[in-house]
C-alpha cells in the first residue's frame, strides 16, 4: 500500500467537485421537471407529461455519465 | 507513483526518524518528556523496556514505528486510527475509538496502549503538532545519547550503525517509516515472537 | 453489485473504510454523487408514474342535467345553478336575445363568487377586484389566472341541459 500521487489527488478533487456541482444542478432541474408533469397532471393537462418524462431521462442518464466519471477519477487516484 | 516519495520528505522537512537501542543509558528522559504534551499529560507514549533488569542494566526505548502498512489501523473496528499522507500513523481518533484493545493485540510490535478508564487507545504519533511544522518530537529532543534521533539522513550516515526500517516476523515483511539503527552488514531485523513465548517451554504438546 | 466493479480493485470496505487520512474526502464525496444519482432515479421513476397516469385516465362522464327553460330568464339576467354536484356552483347568463353562456361561479383566483355586471357585460368578483369576459370566461382584468371554466350547454327542446365542464 504504497503511497499516492498527490498533486494526481489534488486534481482529482477539484474534478470531483465540479461533477458534483454539476449533478446537483441537474437533479434540481429534474425535481422541477417532475413537479411540473404532477401539476399538469392534476390540472388535467396530459401533454406536459411526455416531454418531462423524456428531458427527466435524459438528465438521469447525464447523473449516471457524470457518477461514472467521478468513480473513474477515484480509482484513478489510488493508481500506484 | 509520481514523487510520493519526496512529498512525504517535504510533508515531514526532510528529517527521519532513527531508533538505536544500544544507545539507551535508561535516564528515561525521553518518558518525563513525552508526558509533558498536553494531549496525554501524565502519560507517556514510549515503550520503554529494561531488556533483562535482573541480569544487566541494558534499557531501550521505542516509539511506535509508523509501519507503511499498519496493522493496527488495519484491524481497527471502528476505523480509528488513520495514516497521513507524510507516513505518520496517528493515534486513535478521539470520538472513533471504542477500546476494544484490537490494535494493541495486533501490533507486532506492541506500541498501542489502552485506557481502559478511558476507553481509548493511545500512541506516540511522532509529537505531530511538532513535526509537521519541522520541530523535533519531544523524545528525540532531550534524549542525551540520541538513541531516539530526528535528523537529516545525512546526519546519521556518520554512524557505524545503519539505518534498515524492514523487520520480519516469521514470514511476515513489515516496512516502517521509524528507522532502526543496525550492524552494517545486516539487511533487516528478524523476529521470531515464536521463540520467545514463555509459555512454548511449558505447553504440553499433543503427541504428533 | 459486486459485477460492476473491477476484478483486480481492492474490496469495497477497504476502499470505503480506506486507512488513509486522505481518501475520507474521496469517499465522502463519491458516497454523495451516489445519493444524487439515486434521487436523479427518483425523479425519473416519478416522472415516467406520471406518464403512466396520463395514458389511463379515463375522461370524464359528467351527468346531464336541466339548466333553465328557454324563456325563464330576461336579457341581462342570471340563473344561479350546481353542476355536475350540488358544490360546484354555477351562473347562466343570458347575455343577448339568443345568446347564453355558463360559468363556474368559483373565481380562479381563490374561489370567491363571482356576479354578473349587466353595464360592462363582465363578470365580476368582488374579492380581488378580478374581472372575466362573459362572453367566454377570458381573464380581463385583476389576479385570476385562468378563464372561468365554461359549462357546456345542450338546446333539448324548450329547455338547456348541461352537459359538460370545459376547463380550458
Amino acid at each position: 500500500m504504497a503511497d499516492r500521487d498527490f498533486s494526481k489527488q489534488r486534481k482529482g478533487l477539484v474534478a470531483m467537485d465540479g461533477a458534483m456541482a454539476l449533478i446537483v444542478l441537474l437533479v434540481i432541474v429534474q425535481i422541477w421537471l417532475l413537479s411540473a408533469a404532477l401539476e399538469g397532471l392534476l390540472a388535467g393537462h396530459t401533454e406536459t407529461a411526455l416531454p418531462a418524462a423524456i428531458f427527466s431521462g435524459l438528465l438521469f442518464l447525464c447523473c449516471v455519465a457524470l457518477t461514472s466519471f467521478v468513480g473513474r477519477v477515484d480509482r484513478e487516484s489510488r493508481e500506484e | 507513483m509520481g514523487d510520493s516519495g519526496s512529498e512525504r520528505e517535504r510533508l515531514m522537512h526532510g528529517y527521519e526518524f532513527y531508533v538505536d537501542p544500544s544507545r539507551c543509558i535508561g535516564c528515561q528522559s525521553c518518558l518525563n518528556a513525552c508526558e509533558e504534551c498536553e494531549t496525554h499529560r501524565g502519560q507517556s507514549m514510549i515503550n520503554f523496556d529494561f531488556i533483562d533488569r535482573k541480569g544487566t542494566t541494558a534499557s531501550a526505548a521505542f516509539v511506535c514505528w509508523h509501519c507503511d502498512e499498519p496493522t493496527c489501523a488495519m484491524v481497527c473496528p471502528a476505523d480509528a486510527i488513520k495514516k497521513g499522507d507524510d507516513g505518520v500513523v496517528q493515534s486513535s481518533l478521539k470520538p472513533r475509538c471504542i477500546g476494544c484493545s484490537n490494535c494493541v493485540l495486533a501490533c507486532p510490535f506492541g506500541i498501542p496502549k489502552i485506557f481502559p478508564e478511558r476507553e481509548q487507545m493511545m500512541k506516540c504519533d511522532m509529537c505531530y503538532d511538532r513535526t509537521s511544522i519541522g520541530k523535533r518530537p519531544m523524545c528525540a529532543t532531550v534524549c542525551p545519547s540520541q538513541a531516539l534521533a530526528y535528523v537529516r539522513p545525512e546526519q546519521i550516515a556518520w554512524r557505524p550503525e545503519k539505518p534498515s526500517n524492514v523487520f520480519y516476523f516469521g514470514k511476515q515483511r513489515i516496512t516502517t517509516k521509524v528507522y532502526v539503527m543496525v550492524p552494517a552488514n545486516t539487511e533487516s531485523i528478524s523476529l521470531d515472537v515464536l521463540d520467545h513465548i514463555w509459555e512454548e517451554a511449558y505447553a504440553v504438546l499433543p503427541e504428533a | 453489485m459486486p459485477f460492476f466493479r473491477k476484478p483486480d480493485s481492492e474490496a469495497l470496505w477497504k476502499e470505503e473504510f480506506s486507512i488513509h487520512a486522505a481518501d475520507e474526502r474521496y469517499v465522502s464525496r463519491r458516497q454523495f454523487t451516489k445519493f444524487l444519482t439515486l434521487a436523479s432515479l427518483g425523479m425519473f421513476v416519478g416522472n415516467l408514474w406520471i406518464l403512466a397516469r396520463s395514458y389511463f385516465t379515463r375522461s370524464a362522464v359528467f351527468p346531464r342535467s336541466m339548466v333553465a327553460g328557454i324563456g325563464e330568464i330576461p336579457v341581462g339576467g342570471v340563473k344561479l345553478f350546481a353542476y355536475p354536484t350540488a358544490a360546484d356552483h354555477c351562473i347562466l347568463v343570458r347575455t343577448a336575445e339568443n345568446e347564453y353562456n355558463a360559468f363556474s361561479q368559483k373565481c380562479t383566483h381563490l374561489s370567491c363568487a363571482v356576479y354578473y355586471e349587466k353595464e360592462t357585460n363582465r363578470l365580476a368578483c368582488p374579492c380581488h377586484h378580478g374581472y372575466f369576459s362573459a362572453m367566454d370566461g377570458s381573464v380581463l382584468q385583476g389576479p385570476p389566472p385562468r378563464r372561468l371554466p365554461r359549462i357546456l350547454l345542450e338546446r333539448q327542446g324548450q329547455e338547456f341541459v348541461a352537459i359538460g365542464v370545459k376547463v380550458r
